[in-house]
């Protein structure tokens, strides 16, 4: 997809693309909330990412539907407070969103289990969003292709990685409960890589 | 620059957040200085933000809309500077585990090269330690039960299959074996994370096999 403009140079400039379509509907959202703590914006982002957030919270399938909805509220509230830190130039309102999803269903799972820690999920996560022109389009346009190529996976190497991701699930884990070799589970995890394009630099 | 770093097997779970605490804190700051592997990373969790996207929705009823409208006020939106993160050149995660320096710490010595400092994470399944090495000093040949992670903080070191230096992420399979010994010119420090206590093969030590426990401090 070729972008025609990406940067929110006014407030009420909208992200359009090559179609003249809106495009980021919920960075839009993001941005109102950070400026004028919108809260018919905020009742957007709630309808369309709260039952992402539920379904998320119980993929994990160790959480009860009670601590799902606790976790989809925790979520909820992070974003509201959170808002001004996203920046719409550098990162997908989708990925900062799930981001924040991650780290809380991980502190949840760590709080139910009773960790005593002075790290939170978020110390543990990269937090560096780069700072140079190249890297931000070259990673949106590596977004685009994931999210293009990601419907084409075979469904053993979908199955594997939405256990990883979705599940929480190391490697190991997958092997065990799907009483496969670990060298297989990893290979198709790199196959899928592959696939997305998805791989290290020399 | 840095030459050795987590596989890409490794880094996908870390972005899915998998990994264990102790794990994920180590590959963590690894990552947060190698641009390489940040770049990756961040493809990464793209990758779960798509997954995430594709979920088939959970309902969520106007019941729990209004619980957290409600909250909103109490809530505030918080302030954000866009500041960059200090100038310190020891990693925040690590700053905030020491409560200190590195001269700070408790330390152990094993031998006369080497001593150790226990940090306690919260991981009860993983060892979370900071290993000084003294400039020229060699570990005592030791093999792996579990696996080891190994990054360097400070300094080198080499052992029979290269050497490794500042910011060089090693992972150590069980059956490894390998006695490091620190660069000439200056004292190493690192991190390691094991999942079960190493065993020395060097025979002068041996004799404290059976004392070695996973110390999750």
């Amino acid at each position: 997809m070729h972008i025609v403009t990406d940067t929110i140079d006014g407030e009420d400039t909208p992200l359009i693309d090559a179609d003249g379509k809106r495009i980021d509907e919920w960075s839009e959202c993001l941005t109102l909330i950070a400026q004028k703590q919108d809260r018919a914006a905020f009742t957007r982002l709630f309808r369309h990412f709260a039952p992402l957030m539920k379904a998320f919270a119980l993929s994990g399938s160790t959480l009860s539907a009670n601590h799902a909805d606790e976790l989809v509220q925790e979520v909820m509230l992070k974003v509201w407070q959170k808002a001004g830190a996203f920046n719409a130039e550098k990162a997908a309102a989708s990925t900062w969103i799930y981001t924040i999803a991650r780290n809380c269903r991980t502190d949840l799972y760590r709080r139910l289990q009773k960790f005593d820690t002075p790290l939170s999920a978020e110390d543990v996560s990269d937090s560096q969003e780069s700072e140079e022109a190249f890297v931000v389009l070259h990673q949106k346009r590596s977004r685009e292709r994931i999210r293009g190529l990601i419907k084409e996976l075979p469904n053993d190497q979908a199955q594997i990685l939405a256990k990883v991701y979705m599940e929480g699930k190391t490697h190991s884990e997958v092997s065990g409960e799907l009483d496969l070799p670990l060298g297989t589970v990893k290979s198709r995890v790199r196959l899928a890589l592959q696939k997305l394009q998805i791989q290290l630099e020399r | 620059m840095t030459n050795f770093h987590p596989d890409l097997e490794l880094i996908t779970e870390y972005a899915a957040g998998s990994l264990s605490l102790a794990q994920g804190a180590c590959v963590s700051i690894h990552v947060n200085q190698c641009r390489r592997c940040q770049r990756i990373a961040g493809q990464l969790t793209d990758l779960g933000a798509s997954l995430f996207e594709a979920l088939e929705p959970a309902p969520v009823g106007d019941a729990q809309l209004n619980a957290v409208l409600a909250r909103l006020d109490d809530e505030k939106p918080l302030e954000y500077a866009h500041s960059k993160s200090s100038a310190s050149s020891t990693p925040a995660i690590l700053q905030r585990l020491m409560r200190g320096d590195f001269s700070d710490l408790n330390w152990r010595n094993i031998g006369s090269a080497l001593r150790i400092s226990y940090l306690k994470t919260g991981d009860p399944d993983h060892e979370f330690a900071l290993y000084h090495i003294r400039a020229g000093g060699r570990i005592p040949e030791h093999t792996h039960r579990g696996t080891e992670m190994t990054l360097i903080l400070e300094g080198g070191f080499s052992d029979a299959n290269g050497s490794y230096h500042k910011g060089d992420f090693l992972i150590r399979r069980p059956g490894d074996v390998h006695a490091p010994t620190a660069l000439q010119s200056e004292d190493c420090i690192c991190l390691a994370v094991l999942d079960a206590p190493l065993r020395f093969t060097d025979w002068k030590f041996r004799w404290m096999n059976p004392f070695l426990k996973l110390r999750t401090v």
